[in-house]
This record gives structure tokens, sequence and C-alpha cells, in this order.
């Protein structure tokens, strides 16, 4: 050995920064700028102010006292965008993704009135799947379906699909099957091998995009009875439709299974965010058993340092939404959020807060890393 | 004035019970269409309230300001005026007529507020304050003066006006503590000025709602400090929350148990042990007396036992974890402290900290009566009892660092127990490492080699199993983090034989064997994870992403440094290893020439990365050499 080796070998090391810090991309967002709209009977008929203006593809500007403000995403959305390039440019994507193998989630946020409906499912009297009008989430079970019969075909009948539909919706932290309205409410778990999964929720096997659109539809009906049996809000639900999707490959005796996941969130109208807790600087008050100071916790969350790379346990407990998608919150899957705003001045308030949530959204970070202690290794 | 008798009195007493009634009780029935239905009633009732006060006689020399004229200065909070000792005294009849007149407002503005309208409650508040001004603080109106000041907090917090708010609740606070050193008597509670002389409250109950008035102000202080970003100062008003929650018995068991739990994490974060450890231990204790886990043949028969069983099970394992994190932040602080530049014992500042500390241990004892204990009558001496089970000073030897660790480990047990793997993967896996890396601590203090490498094996032994039978697509985070610690714990191990193998003369060949057997499981590991960055169709990335960069750079790092590690006594062989390990050093040198902007991350490894691409043809062309002269 050189001289030179043994010093490279017996050399020691500075320590280098701590746990690497993490920039996951992997959530995009899209915003869509609905068209003004005539006898609808919104409150926002016949108003002619708006207060946003799309600037380019990818920013948005609204226009707020005393200067505009610009907001910058993945895509941006104006009034003349068709249901086809929405479809082409957040979904496409995410179901050639999922024939593949991968997990993939697309979020709808936005305010009630700001076409979330007319985006995801399209004109809510037509049949869906001859209408030119229909949205993201027929034209992706068609895609879906169009994909895996090819695949099949392809394979020369080796390779086979299996496709399993739930629905299930989240209202006040509890957890409703929507496929089954007489169940009582669900619990999540996790399994090493599935991943986390909604224990004992009903899943209906689909072999076309129409058996698809038609467990939905049931589904979403459920959402509407419920509402108004059980006194729950639909829009201050969450729903959550996923699709399983298990390929079968058998080549040479080896039989090689995938699994993958897609998820349609429907999240819950953003007009109705206000009791959560990303208002800032607003004081959470005594409740009034006066034993309880219910949001004292969360205080004290905001204080336990993240970033100093310490190790430290947070008692709190994930919304159930997160929890159940936590997969696709800065996983290894392809997230795409949607977010839905109205053009019209008066909703000025609800816009900004779409907006800022989705800004939000882009910041959502893999919060786990790979520690490495780079102290005294190379020697 | 009306005397507490006459027939009018009585009638006030009458509307403002009813008011109260409306508001507390039947306004929780109100239809969604109409929610705000009772407390419109109740307005009217204290409007009418307010007319009959304003007609009650007044003392021939006072003149009080009308209330429906907006006071031209509004009282701003912010300094603590002198208001003791000036404006009437609570006694007068002026004085007294003032603050009913005062908290009829202030239950006017809360109202206004509850109904959302913010500006009208503001005005009603403002008014209470301007009747206020005339009284000097009193048994009587003290607990007005402070609770019109967390309303007032509560809605400029709302506004976005924080400051405003912390001027409110710094007076309020201020206030509190001015009476409690000059007056001290439990004094009257602000629904007291509208009932008659024979239904006041008894004096237990007034301290009680008074303390509890004043825990809010602290509450919303620690809310407000938090918003300004004066973290340290949030911190301890949320420590003194706590107390007096529990000092005062006004608090919920396993809720108030997660909250010191959380402020310990908060302390351990700033290296604030003994802090954490009186946290930890009262949390411990007060979820102690929350109740008795249900058995689990109870909770099959009900579901309120199911959900009682659950809710304590998962709470104590929820304060296992933290007191896990505990320490192992201890035994890695303590490490940091003293290790060398190559990561091993330093005997020097070992006597230096050793020496400190016999300094400090005076001083200790005054700090600690310097922080707020935790406690109430009945739970102060378990709470310190429970403190001295372990530690809260920075283990300097193995022996110190056993006990830590072995405390700790009783917590990963009892965790483990809650949050099995079937059903909390996620729970039960962090629980796994940190049981690692208090292993990983650990070894740092054991000075026997062989020794050391055995407390490796064991990390081993617990991540090996669940790093096989995780499903990488819902956990590829957590497989990558286990597939990188495994990688290193054998590196580890690797180089522990080596240190142990240089101390002997010869190397047998179930030495060398055993060598090699880690060398190849670390580089086997490292492998797994430099896969799991490829695509699904087994491709390179041409790019790294950021969270993986430095990650892959490294395990290509070692992979290449372990290929040059293999013995063997073939020439042939040697080559072989040689050449992989080349390949290695050569992508990551590659890799930065082709993204320069990854330097940074790598820089130790990049430089010796470099060397080796220049050394290493040199060594191999001389093996060549030799093969060929031996053919």
């Amino acid at each position: 050995m050189t001289a030179k080796m043994k010093e490279l070998t017996d050399g020691s090391m500075q320590q280098q920064q701590g746990p690497n810090s993490c920039d996951s991309d992997s959530i995009k967002v899209f915003v869509r700028v609905r068209p003004l709209t005539k006898g609808t009977g919104l409150t926002t008929d016949g108003d002619k102010g708006q207060c946003l203006t799309v600037t380019s593809t990818n920013t948005i500007l609204l226009n707020s006292k005393p200067e505009p403000r610009p907001f910058i995403y993945d895509h941006v959305a104006d009034m003349e965008t068709s249901q086809d390039s929405v479809f082409s440019i957040v979904a496409k994507n995410i179901v050639e993704s999922c024939v593949n193998g991968y997990n993939g989630t697309i979020f709808a946020y936005g305010q009630t009135g700001s076409g979330k409906t007319f985006t995801m499912l399209g004109p809510s009297d037509s049949d869906n799947f001859t209408d030119d009008l229909r949205g993201v989430i027929p034209r992706s079970f068609e895609y879906l379906f169009y994909l895996i019969n090819r695949e099949v075909e392809r394979s020369g009948n080796t390779k086979s699909f299996l496709c399993k539909c739930s629905f299930i919706e989240i209202y006040n932290e509890q957890i409703y099957d929507l496929l089954d309205s007489a169940s009582a409410s669900l619990f999540l778990r996790e399994n090493i091998k599935k991943g986390v999964f909604v224990e004992g929720a009903v899943e209906k096997f689909v072999t076309s995009a129409a058996e698809a659109y038609q467990v939905l539809s049931m589904g979403w009906r459920n959402r509407r009875v419920a509402s108004t049996s059980m006194n729950r809000e639909s829009s201050r639900s969450h729903a959550v439709f996923t699709m399983t999707l298990e390929s079968k490959e058998t080549a040479k005796e080896v039989v090689n299974i995938r699994m993958s996941q897609l998820n349609l969130v429907d999240l819950a109208g953003s007009e109705r965010q206000r009791d959560t807790h990303t208002e800032g600087t607003r004081l959470k008050e005594a409740s009034s058993i006066n034993l309880s100071l219910m949001c004292l916790g969360q205080v004290i969350m905001a204080l336990v340092d993240v970033s100093n790379g310490k190790s430290r346990h947070i008692c709190y407990r994930d919304s159930k939404l997160t929890f159940l998608l936590r997969d696709s919150l800065g996983g290894n899957a392809k997230t795409y959020i949607i977010a839905n705003v109205h053009p019209g001045s008066k909703c000025f308030g609800e816009t900004l807060s779409t907006l800022q949530f989705a800004q939000r959204a882009k910041l959502i970070k893999n919060k786990a890393m790979i520690n490495e202690d780079t102290q005294g290794n190379v020697r | 004035m009306a005397t507490p008798y006459s027939h009018d009195w009585r009638a006030v007493c009458e509307k403002f019970n009813n008011a109260q009634y409306l508001t507390e009780v039947e306004s929780r029935k109100d239809p969604e269409n109409d929610p705000f239905r009772s407390k419109y009633k109740a307005r009217e009732l204290l409007r009418e309230i307010y007319c009959s006060l304003k007609n009650f006689d007044v003392g021939e020399n006072e003149n009080v300001t009308e209330a429906d004229q907006r006071p031209k200065e509004q009282p701003i909070d912010g300094e603590n005026d002198g208001r003791f000792g000036t404006g009437h005294c609570g006694h007068s009849p002026a004085g007294s007529r003032a603050a009913k007149l005062g908290a009829v407002e202030y239950y006017l503005g809360v109202n206004h507020v509850e109904t959302e309208e913010l500006s009208a409650g503001e005005e009603h508040l403002m008014n209470c304050m301007t009747f206020l001004e005339k009284c000097s603080i009193s048994s009587e109106n003290v607990s007005l003066f402070i609770q019109v000041r967390n309303q007032l907090g509560i809605l400029w917090a709302g506004r976005d006006e924080t400051e405003k708010a912390q001027g409110f609740l710094e007076t309020a606070e201020a206030m509190y503590n001015r009476y409690m050193k000059e007056d001290g008597h439990p004094p009257m509670d602000i629904t007291e000025f509208f009932v008659a002389e024979e239904d006041s409250l008894p004096e237990q109950e007034r301290t009680k709602r008074f303390e509890m008035a004043y825990t809010h102000t602290l509450y919303y202080l620690a809310q407000v400090y938090k918003n300004l970003g004066l973290f340290e100062k949030a911190g301890s008003y949320c420590h003194s929350t706590l107390q007096r929650q529990l000092e005062f018995n006004q608090f919920i068991p396993l809720e108030w148990a997660i909250n010191a739990a959380t402020l310990s994490q908060y302390y351990i974060t700033k290296s604030r042990y003994m802090e954490g450890r009186h946290c930890l231990s009262a949390a411990s204790v007060i979820a102690g007396i929350a109740g008795e886990v249900p058995s689990e043949a109870a909770s099959q028969e009900n579901e309120a036992e199911a959900e009682k069983r659950d809710q304590l099970r998962q709470k104590r394992a929820e304060i296992a974890r933290c007191w896990i994190k505990y320490c192992l932040n201890l035994l890695q602080d303590a490490k940091k402290l003293l290790e060398d530049n190559i990561g091993e014992l330093d005997v020097d500042r070992q006597e230096e900290l050793r020496a400190a500390r016999r300094r400090e241990e005076e001083e200790k004892e005054r700090g600690r009566k310097n922080a707020v204990l935790f406690g109430s009558s009945d739970t102060f001496d378990s709470i310190c009892s429970l403190e001295e089970k372990v530690s809260c000073v920075f283990p300097l030897d193995f022996e110190e660092a056993r006990a830590i660790f072995l405390f700790g480990q009783t917590y990963v047990n009892q965790a483990r127990e809650y949050f099995e793997m079937d059903g909390h993967v996620t729970d039960h896996i962090e629980i796994v490492q940190d049981h690692s890396a208090l292993f990983k601590a650990l070894a740092f203090f054991e000075e026997d080699l062989e020794r050391r490498c055995k407390m490796h094996k064991r990390r081993v032994d617990m991540l090996e199993p669940i790093c096989k039978d995780l499903n990488a697509q819902y956990y590829l985070l957590i497989c990558r983090q286990l597939q990188f610690e495994l990688a290193e714990i054998y590196y580890e191990m690797m180089d522990l034989k080596l240190a142990v193998a240089n101390k002997q003369d010869d190397l047998d060949a179930h030495t060398v064997k055993k060598f090699n057997h880690l060398c190849s499981s670390s580089v086997k590991f490292y492998q797994m994870f430099l896969d799991s960055v490829r695509s699904p169709e087994g491709k390179w990335p041409e790019k790294l992403e950021d969270e993986v960069l430095r990650p892959a750079l490294v395990a290509k790092f070692r992979v290449a440094r372990l290929h040059s590690r293999f013995i063997s006594s073939s020439p042939t062989v040697q080559l072989e290893n040689l050449n992989r390990s080349l390949e290695c050093y050569d992508f990551v040198v590659q890799y930065c020439r082709d993204n320069p902007e990854a330097k940074s991350a790598i820089e130790t490894e990049l430089e010796l990365s470099e060397e080796m691409v220049s050394l290493l043809p040199l060594k191999m062309n001389r093996l060549r050499a030799k093969l060929a002269s031996s053919n």
C-alpha cells in the first residue's frame, strides 16, 4: 500500500451536515378558472367584476389591493380550457403510471360553485360517456381500461388485470362506507404488505369504464342520501374513491404480481375550511366545559422545532385523510391537485383562500428522510 | 340605587338568570337555519337590564358617562397604569353602579361576538372598559377587569392585530398578580352582580372561577406569543397553564398528560433535559390516574369499554414513545460532547466534563428551584419519585449510559405492546428504529470492541426481518431508511472486526470469512438502496432527486470502498474487486462532473473518490504485472 493510500484510508472525516434535507416535488398543482355564469342562480350571477387574470400557463394574478398579487403553479387554465386538455395535463400521466404499477392521486379542491363537479364529473344531466363535456373521472376510467386492454393484447394474454373499487367518506374524523350505507364508522389500519387501508370497506370488482362509473355514481348518491338523513353536509366531508389495480404476468413459469392504486379525492369545500386551524392568528378560546383547553396541545406542537434534526415524537395523530393518503403526499406516488376558482369579484375571499391552499399544498414535503451518520466512517 | 331586596332589583336578577340560561343551555338546541335565536333573545333581556340600571337612582354628585355616547378616548391597554386606588372604590354606590353597567356591557359584548357581530361586540366591550375606568380594582370587580381584557384579546387577535391583543392580555396578567399580592380574597364572580345576596357563591367556587379566568389569560397569552414567534415565552406560558390546570384540579387527565408529554418534546429539542424529564414524569403520573385499562374481555362485550381501553392504551404508548426520545436524545447529545474527530470516545473531554459536572451540581439545585414544578398536593410526590428513576444529566461513561439505555428500553417494550406491527406498521417500525438508535448510542460508550460488535448485531437482528417483509411500494421511504441503516451497521461491524484483527498477528480463515461476509452484507444493502432509486424499467435517473442525492452518492462511495476491502488470496479475484471499486468511484466523480451542483453535498467523499480514480489503476497495473510474471 502506498503512503498516499494509507493516508486516505486512515484519514478522518469532518462532520457533514446531518440528515440531508428533502425537497420532494411530487405534488403538482393545476388551477382552473371557470367561466362567468348567467342564470344559474349562483350569487355571482351578473357579477361583471373579475378578481383575477390568467397571465400565462402557470401564473395567475389576483387583483388585490394595493397591488395585484401573482401566484405561480404547475399549470393555470383559463376559462377557455377544454375538458379534454384538463384530462391530458392532469390525469393522463397518472393513469399511465398506474397501469405500470405506480400509485396515483388526484385531488379536487375549491368552493361550492367554482366548477369542481363539472371538472371532475362533467355536466350533471349527461350519461358521461358520450358527452364532449365529460369530466376528468370518466375520461380517466376510459383511458385506464383502454390501456389495460392494450396491455393484455400486447402480451398475448400472458398478462391479466383485476380491478376493484372502494368509495369512502371522511366526515368529522369518522369514516363511512359509501358503497354500504348501512355500515357504522370504519377504522384505518396498516399492513406490512398492503400499506394503509380502511378495514371492512366494501370492494366492488369492475371490468369496464362504465361499470366503474356506475359504482362511483352509486356512492355519490349515497353521499347525498346520507347528508340529508344524518345531518351530514357533503360540502364538509372528504370523499375518497379508490381503484386498486392488480396485474399478473406469467412469464416462463414465474408469476409477477403488481399492485397499484388510483385515488380520486373530493376535498371538503374550501368555504368550510374556516374551522380548521389554517387561520393563522385567531386565538383558540377555552371550551365551555372549562376543563379543557382543547388546543393547548397544538400551541405546544408548534413550538417543537423540527428543523434541528433532533429526534422527537409528536403525540397528535395525523388527520384520517392525510393518514390514508400519506403515500400520495410526497411519497413515491404521482399526485395532482386541481384547484377550481371562480373569477367573480364577489368570490375574492374564497378565491384567495383556495389559491393559498394550493400554494401550501406545494410545500407538503416528505418529512421522513434517510439519516446517515457520516462521522468517522472513512477510516 | 335599588336596594338588593326591591321588587325592581329582583326583576333584574330574574332577567339576568334567563339571559344566562338562554345563552348557555337553550342556544345549543337552536335550529340550523336560525342558529342564534336564543342568543338574540338573551341580547334583548340584557338590553332591558341595561335600561333598568340606568333608571335606578344615582348618588347626587355622580356623573356617569352615558354609555350611548362613544367615549372620546378609548382606553388602550398595553402598560399597566396604576388603576389601583383611583376612581371610586368598589363599595361606593357610584362605583358599584358603574361596575354593574360595565358588567352588562361585557355580557352584551360577548353576545355580539358570539353572533358574529364583531364591531358591535368591540364597542360594548370598550364601553365596559370605560365604566371600569371609574372604579378602582376591588374584590367586587377584579374578575370583570380581567375577563373583559381576555375577550378583547381574543377579538383583536382575530383581526390580526396581535400586538393589541397582547396589550390587553398582559394588562390582565398584571392585574391578577397585583390583586393577589395586595388583596387576595376570593373575589366576586362576574355573574354575581345580578344575584340576590342570599344566592351569592361560596368562597371556594369564587376562587375556582377566578383562577380559571386567569388560567385562560395565560392560555391566550401562550397563543399570542406563539403567533409573535416568541417561542421560548410561549413555551413557558404553556408550562404555567398546565401547572395551573393541575393545581386547581381543572383538567381532563388524558388530555393533560398528552399535552405535558408534547411539551417534553419541546424541551428535549432544546436540550433542556431537566424540564423534559419533569414533564414526562408528570405525564406518566397523570395518565396513570386517568383510570384502569378495561380488560380485553370487557371491551369485547361493550363498545364504550372498548373505546376506553383503546384510548388509555394508545395515550400511554404515546407517552412511552416520548420517554424513548428523551433517553435517545440524552445519549446522543452526550455522545456528541464526548467524541473526537473519528467518532471515538475522547478521554480528555470525559475528564473535563466530569469536573464541570461536579462544579455544576450545586448550581443545579438552585436552577431547579427556579423552574415551575408540576403537581398538586396529591400528585407532587409521585411525580418526584418517578423523576428519580432516570438521570437528566449527560452520561459520561458506559455505566451511566447503560442506565439511561435500559430505562429507554423498558418504554420501547411498553410502546410496542400497543403499536403492534399488524395494524400499526409505521408506528411499530419507528419504535424499532428508535430501539436500534438506542443501541447505537450505547455502543459508543462500550470500550470492548467485541461487545460493541454484538450490540450492532442486535440492531441487525431487529431491522433485517422487517426490511425483508416490507412492501417498498407503500413504504418506500421507510424501506430506504432501513436499507441504509443496515448497510451502515454492517459497515461499522466490518470496521470493528478489522480493528480487532489488527491487534492479532495473523488472520485465520474463519476471521477472513466472517470479515468478507460483513463486507458483502453491507454491499448488498447499499445496493438495494441504490436499486430503489432506479425507475421501474431499471434505469438510473439522469438527475438524482434532492432527497436521495447525498445518500445515493455516499452509498456508491461506500460500495467502492467495500469492494477494495474484500480479502482474497487470489490476484484474479483481487483484480475483479478493484475493478468494481474503480467503477463506483468513477461513477461518483462522473456524476459530479455532469451535475456540478451536487459537489457541495459530498465534498469530502468526492475528493477521496478523485484520488482513488487516479491511484487505483496504478495498483491494478502492479497486480496485473504480478499476475503475468507468475504465470
